[in-house]
């Protein structure tokens, strides 16, 4: 059951740095990666090209791991466990873009096609941002 | 283990970047399967990948329980450049006089580790590269 976000980390997510997700491989092997991100009404969201090898894992085991470190203190950090709950068209690549201006102020200079917008709806948040380990 | 390079030498720009006081996050496989993330103090040295932790927590536990570690290595400046690493734990070695969280905490922050907790044990995990990944390679 999804659980809901604490103030403290509500404010966290609003920071700008990217997230660091861990799928599962087939093999059992976990596939690591940065991705922008941002958390809207209690959901993550990631962006990305269907040909992602974390999207191909996503479909056949929707846990996904999201960590959140600040890149200017390593002390604030949090662990979110998830899953990815729904998935869709980026139609018109809306979304990437406005991920876009969230890191970079500015619109999305790659292909706005192809894209795919994924939810993934937080299970567990551990870390030090919540103060717990 | 398929994909990436061979790690027996890290490439010049992974070494680099190693040698910065950042963090290297770490995946380990919980029992039920699902992927846990933490950030962790390492050194990289004699082509090891150095990592320490008190024993009490899960992630070095989880490692215990299956060796197969997957590590990220991110540029601070340039998010895009980043260097997955592939890994296996290939000896667990106590740190009893927690010299080897010191010499760690050194390069981190300058200074000694502080005080262990009562009751807190350390140890040193040395992880084996077995391949690299991402776009540093």
């Amino acid at each position: 059951m999804a659980v809901e976000l604490s103030p403290k980390m509500q404010a966290f997510t609003e920071e700008v740095f990217p997230a660091i997700i861990g799928t599962n491989r087939k093999d059992g092997s976990v596939e690591m990666v940065p991705v922008w991100f941002e958390q809207k009404d209690g959901s993550f969201w990631i962006n990305g090209g269907t040909n992602r090898g974390w999207f191909k894992h996503l479909q056949r085991d929707a846990r996904i791991t999201l960590l959140l470190i600040d890149p200017k203190e390593m002390f604030r950090w949090a662990q979110v466990e998830g899953r990815m709950v729904n998935w869709a068209e980026d139609a018109g690549g809306d979304h990437i873009n406005h991920l876009s201006h969230r890191y970079l102020n500015k619109d999305y200079q790659g292909p706005r096609t192809g894209r795919i917008k994924i939810q993934i709806e937080p299970l567990r948040v551990t870390g030090a941002v919540d103060g717990r380990r | 283990m398929a994909g990436g390079k061979a790690a027996s030498a890290l490439s010049p720009a992974v070494q680099k970047l190693a040698a910065l006081p950042i963090l290297v996050t770490v995946a380990t496989k919980r029992g039920d399967g699902s992927v846990q993330l933490n950030p962790v103090w390492f050194e990289l040295k004699d082509g090891f990948i150095w990592l320490n932790s008190n024993t009490s927590r899960t992630w070095p536990k989880n490692l215990q329980r299956d060796r197969d570690v997957t590590m990220l290595l991110v540029d601070p400046k340039v998010p895009d450049r980043y260097a997955q690493i592939r890994g296996r734990l290939v000896s667990l070695i106590p740190d009893p006089k927690h010299e080897a969280i010191d010499h760690l905490a050194e390069r981190y922050t300058g200074k000694k580790f502080r005080e262990l907790e009562p009751g807190e044990h350390r140890v040193t995990l040395k992880i084996q590269p077995v391949a690299v990944t991402g776009q540093m390679i």
